[in-house]
């Protein structure tokens, strides 16, 4: 242990200890979790975006057929927009917990900078979550008092492709909160103990 | 992890360094009260959100149009529902903690520490998903879907969806007391770390 501390360089900090063995168990947990983000964001960008069902509608003027499409509404393009953010910043967050994992002595600082984004992209995936939870549960149920009709019974592959997009979104908020306890659980254990 | 190389005079530092880490600043307290103060207004103001509208409707071309009152609730819209139910829960986890840290003023135990931010984390995912849904049924209600046939509303409702829009903003704010809360609360921790 005392040769790790003089080779941190010429000026001795007191208040750097020694990284601990188990540390690294956190670093590669922190990696998974990364990569199931990942996994997690490019699932719901393409369940989402490979949903569009046409269906031939049969209307006083005639039939026509008539497609359903995420671009059809607002609240879904931003679940693709934010998950698509959160896929990009999990694999720049993986590549650098990955290169901090061979180190044998990490700086606080790395925690410290990936809590604050990860609090930052979490509000952001879970309102894209809340956000197409909610027109999605419009899609599915109607609305009698507004008159907004449902769309789930015509349009079933579309609703069951938004609906596993929404629920993996979910599943991607989970994970980042986890990774967020995962973080701050390696912060506080490097906090000096009296 | 045991320390060994602490003389009397680090001992000392280390300590009033704990103290100082471990107690609740007034920045925190000030952002819990006001985050429990900006949810339950949000909460009341969606909660109690009505309003009715004579509409005139016309059967036929003979008669005289019926006046019909049409009400408008906020309990109408499961998304609205869904944000009054987040904005109090995140209301009384607020006042929960606020209590919390006046209770354990001087130290106490970092784990405990650990599991307000967790919750504080989850207080702010719950937040931001009621602020997306009402955002978007709003939304929808304010501009209408034509591929879906969903007619815009608050060209009638003309006050319900500025109280919506009130609630909306006011919750952002809460939630942005929590991103702080936990910011603060990390950078207590990277700074004893």
């Amino acid at each position: 242990m005392s040769s790790m501390e003089t080779e941190k360089g010429a000026v001795p900090t007191p208040q750097a200890p020694p990284v601990a063995p188990t540390d690294n168990k956190y670093r590669v947990v922190d990696v998974i979790l990364r990569v199931l983000l990942l996994a997690a964001s490019i699932a719901s960008v393409v369940l989402m975006v490979t949903s569009k069902q046409t269906e031939i509608i049969v209307s006083p003027l005639g039939s026509r057929p008539n497609a359903a499409k995420f671009q059809n509404s607002p609240a879904f393009i931003y679940l693709v927009a934010a998950l698509s953010v959160a896929g990009l910043y999990s694999i720049i967050t993986a590549l650098v917990s990955l290169s901090y994992m061979m180190k044998p002595i990490v700086a606080p600082k790395l925690f410290w900078i990936l809590l604050i984004h990860d609090v930052l992209l979490l509000g952001i995936v879970a309102a894209a979550t809340g956000t197409a939870g909610g027109v999605g549960y419009i899609g599915l149920k109607g609305n009698t008092h507004v008159r907004w009709g449902k769309i789930c019974n015509v349009y079933d592959k579309f609703c069951r492709h938004v609906g596993a997009s929404i629920i993996v979104s979910l599943f991607a908020a989970v994970v980042l909160v986890l990774l967020v306890f995962v973080n701050a659980n390696s912060l506080y254990r490097r906090i000096p103990k009296y | 992890m045991e320390r060994a190389n602490n003389g009397g005079l680090d001992g000392i530092m280390h300590k009033s360094k704990e103290k100082e880490g471990y107690a609740i600043g007034w920045l925190e307290l000030v952002l819990r009260f006001l985050a429990f103060l900006l949810t339950l207004i949000a909460a009341i103001l969606l909660g109690i959100d009505k309003q009715t509208k004579i509409v005139p409707i016309k059967i036929s071309t003979d008669l005289p149009a019926f006046n019909v009152p049409v009400t408008a609730k906020s309990s109408y819209v499961s998304a609205f529902v869904y944000f009054v139910v987040a904005n109090s829960i995140a209301c009384a986890f607020a006042a929960l903690s606020l209590a919390l840290a006046f209770m354990r003023k001087g130290g106490g135990k970092g784990i405990i520490r650990l599991i307000i931010i967790v919750v504080d984390l989850m207080m702010i995912a719950l937040l931001f998903s009621g602020i997306g849904a009402t955002g978007a049924v709003g939304l929808i209600g304010f501009k209408g879907n034509s591929h879906l046939m969903w007619n815009k509303v608050c060209n009638v409702y003309g006050k319900f969806c500025h109280q919506v829009m009130g609630s909306l903003a006011l919750s952002l704010f809460g939630a942005i007391a929590f991103v702080l809360l936990v910011s603060l609360s990390v950078s207590k921790l990277y700074n004893r770390a």
